[in-house]
């Protein structure tokens, strides 16, 4: 408890930090003041919104990741290898074969449900959750998705190029729009999950744990379920699918902090943001804009592997 | 005085999709009782609990201090009812005293902090369970026992006037047991309401008021330890044979088991076999035991009241012939003897010290046709090794075995001459 305030407090001062910093780097030039003609517009216009998209984006799928992973009383869970962002992206993909771009976030909240609840149904009802079942449910889930995505992609003709985009995972097109949107679902949806951090700290003993202990088990797992999907989806929808900060970012936090969701969902909201925003900036600025969902992926895969290595001692 | 009822249960169904568990099952528990819910693997026991504790939807009626459980909200029913289960994952490193706090979650605003209070409560349930110095441990470092003593921790942090208890002690070693029943007897004794799930009957009848006995989810048996713990009630219940005998320190009823009934016995015409077993000595004791579990109609023979013969004899209830120690046989006596013999289909002889004043025993054995005798000589020994009476005794074991009598060094050669066909019995001498 008592390294709890002066953790969020570093966080919240390195998250500032960050976005300042980041907004001011790039491919374009560096330092604080510029005096080149069009520094303004580049700063404000492009990397700012882009940096705080970025930043909502890296929270979302943060926070997402740790209340999945209490949900599923599985350190595992990630909504990347849960198949929810393939399931945003096929509802994302759908929008834009067959409605011409509208709605993506409502169709990619709806993908990202379907997928959640599939996994939900086949390895989470009760029990013991194993990471091999919930695994293996989430690959076959995410295998299922990609499947109909290529379809659609093999059908789409002149849309192919906005699909692929979803796929990869970056920021090229972050709009203000898209930094308000990012905003707009990470406030509500996060602070929802915050004052439920109690509840995720039961239910992470498990359901039947946490109605012992005095918790309404079922809305609180419907209300987790519903919140992370919403985030996952608004994620998918503004940058595609990127993998692996829902997985990381809660797990430094524990190593930090210890399990206690009051702690650590506060704590991945603000890391989840810097871990992206820093990836994004590096690919903007040292892979000429390689998709940012990739150096996630770099990063994220072997650093899962080292966790299913490590399971057992400390997590 | 009457106690109060707190919870009350009346025809109360509950179980799975497919399958119900518990069938109509009516009881009701009332305040400062520890009550064990007992009986055998898949009778409901668990099963029953979870729906008193209302994680399993339930039908019928089922009430807590008067009112129906499903109108309590989810942090009502936290504050009046806790429960301890068998084992839970532990996926995360909580450290004890993070897990023990949840127990006062349900007292507590999702926007409030826990108060001084709820950790001053926690502190002292972690003193009263033993456990105060793994407080800042993480779960997953603990032991199946010690997790399970966190486990009751919580429950006892919740401060509930009820606690359901899953085979609450199946991880703990012996002294652990002893200290988390005392414990729960203790708050029975303060007025709470202790329902447990037991499957060490023993420690039931040690620590509870009252059992509860249940057969295919319903309820067969409801009253004290010394009326539910019958050897009947026992056999018809769990199929199993056992006796029943008084704690030697407590006064309280305690079991003990015999071996499987499970083999078929050789029944003759329609009755259990009548089999004698005459030793001595302690030379009997585990045979006795052995063919009481396989359900012969057993005597045995003439024992003096020391011998631990005599003893295993009394508790599984066989008939014998009782004599004070080192005293001569009787004519009396030796009398009864023959009309054991007479009467039995099979007679038993353990090798064992025979001297001049037990010697006459043999005499009547052998008068009576050695054909329906068995002589019983341990691997490596000889007849001369349990001689004291100056070669006598061997010899007239020696002669048993030579006018008929068959001989065998293990138990499964007894219990193969015991199961030979009716066609081999000799007819018997009047």
């Amino acid at each position: 408890m008592t390294r709890t305030i002066p953790l969020i407090l570093g966080l919240a001062i390195a998250a500032v930090a960050t976005i300042v910093l980041c907004t001011f780097i790039g491919p374009a030039g560096f330092g604080f003041v510029s005096t080149a003609p069009g520094a303004a517009d580049i700063v404000g216009g492009i990397r700012l919104p882009r940096v705080l998209a970025a930043f909502f984006v890296g929270a979302g799928l943060a926070v997402a990741g740790a209340a999945m992973q209490s949900l599923f009383r599985n350190p595992m869970a990630d909504p990347y290898i849960l198949g929810t962002s393939s399931g945003g992206a096929l509802g994302a993909s759908l929008a834009i074969v067959f409605l011409g771009g509208f709605f993506i976030p409502i169709f990619a909240w709806i993908g990202a449900v379907v997928a959640i609840l599939i996994v939900w149904s086949i390895a989470g009802r009760k029990g013991v959750i194993s990471v091999e079942t919930l695994l293996l449910t989430g690959i076959a889930v995410s295998f299922f998705f990609s499947a109909i995505v290529s379809f659609l992609i093999a059908i789409a003709g002149q849309n192919v190029h906005q699909i692929l985009f979803w796929l990869m995972g970056g920021f090229w097109n972050a709009s203000p729009t898209d930094a308000m949107l990012a905003a707009a679902i990470l406030i509500p949806a996060g602070a929802l999950l915050f004052f439920m951090g109690r509840d995720l700290n039961a239910l992470s003993l498990g359901e039947e744990t946490a109605a012992h202990l005095g918790i309404d088990a079922t809305r609180a797992r419907w209300t987790v379920l519903g919140a992370s999907t919403l985030l996952v989806a608004g994620a998918v929808s503004i940058a595609g699918s990127i993998g692996f900060i829902g997985l990381v970012t809660p797990h430094i936090v524990r190593m930090l902090a210890g399990p206690d969701n009051r702690v650590v969902i506060p704590a991945s909201i603000l890391a989840g943001g810097i871990i992206l925003v820093i990836a994004d900036t590096l690919a903007r600025t040292f892979f000429s804009d390689l998709p940012v969902g990739i150096i996630t992926a770099f990063i994220g895969a072997p650093f899962f592997i080292w966790l299913i290595y490590q399971r057992g001692s400390t997590v | 005085m009457t106690k109060k009822t707190t919870l009350n249960a009346d025809n109360l169904r509950a179980g799975y999709s497919m399958q119900e568990i518990v069938k109509s099952v009516s009881c009701s528990f009332t305040a400062g009782t520890f009550t064990g819910i007992i009986g055998p693997n898949g009778s409901g026991k668990t099963t029953l609990l979870r729906a008193f504790s209302r994680v399993l939807p339930s039908s019928g009626i089922l009430e807590l201090d008067g009112k129906p459980v499903a109108g309590f909200t989810p942090a009502e029913l936290g504050m009046a009812l806790g429960f301890v289960p068998q084992d839970e994952a532990r996926p995360f490193s909580y450290t004890v005293m993070q897990v023990v706090l949840m127990a006062r979650y349900a007292r507590t605003s999702r926007f409030a902090s826990l108060t001084p209070a709820d950790y001053a409560r926690c502190n002292a349930v972690l003193e009263e369970t033993g456990i105060v110095h793994l407080k800042d441990q993480s779960i997953r470092a603990l032991s199946g026992g010690e997790w399970q003593r966190v486990l009751i921790a919580r429950a006892l942090a919740q401060d509930t006037k009820v606690l359901l208890l899953d085979e609450p002690t199946s991880h703990l070693d012996l002294s652990h047991q002893s200290d988390a029943l005392a414990l729960m007897k203790g708050l029975a004794g303060t007025g709470s309401t202790i329902i447990g799930v037991f499957h060490d009957l023993n420690l039931a009848a040690l620590y509870c008021d009252r059992l509860i006995m249940i057969k295919d989810g319903t309820l067969v048996a409801d009253g004290t330890p010394a009326e539910v713990l019958t050897p009947e009630k026992i056999r018809e219940v769990y199929g199993a044979e056992v006796v029943t005998a008084r704690h030697p320190a407590t006064g309280r009823t305690f079991l003990m088991p015999l071996s499987s009934r499970s083999c078929k016995t050789p029944a003759r015409q329609g009755a259990p076999l009548r089999v004698l077993v005459v030793s001595g000595g302690g030379s009997g004791a585990d045979l006795l035991h052995l063919l009481a579990g396989r359900g012969y109609d057993l005597s045995a023979g003439i024992l003096a009241t020391t011998d631990t013969d005599y003893g295993v004899a009394q508790a599984l209830g066989i008939p014998s012939i009782p004599i004070l120690p080192f005293s001569q046989i009787t004519a009396h006596s030796l009398e009864k003897l023959r009309g054991m013999v007479a009467r039995a289909d099979r007679i038993i002889l353990p090798a064992h010290p025979v001297s001049a004043g037990n010697l006459p025993v043999l005499f009547v054995l052998r008068e009576t046709g050695a054909a329906k005798v068995i002589v019983h000589l341990p691997e490596g020994r000889e007849f001369a090794s349990y001689d004291f009476a100056k070669g006598v005794a061997a010899a007239a074991m020696t002669d048993l075995c030579s006018a008929g009598a068959s001989c065998t060094s293990t138990y499964d050669g007894i219990l193969a001459f015991l199961e030979q066909s009716d066609n081999n019995i000799p007819p018997q001498s009047e």
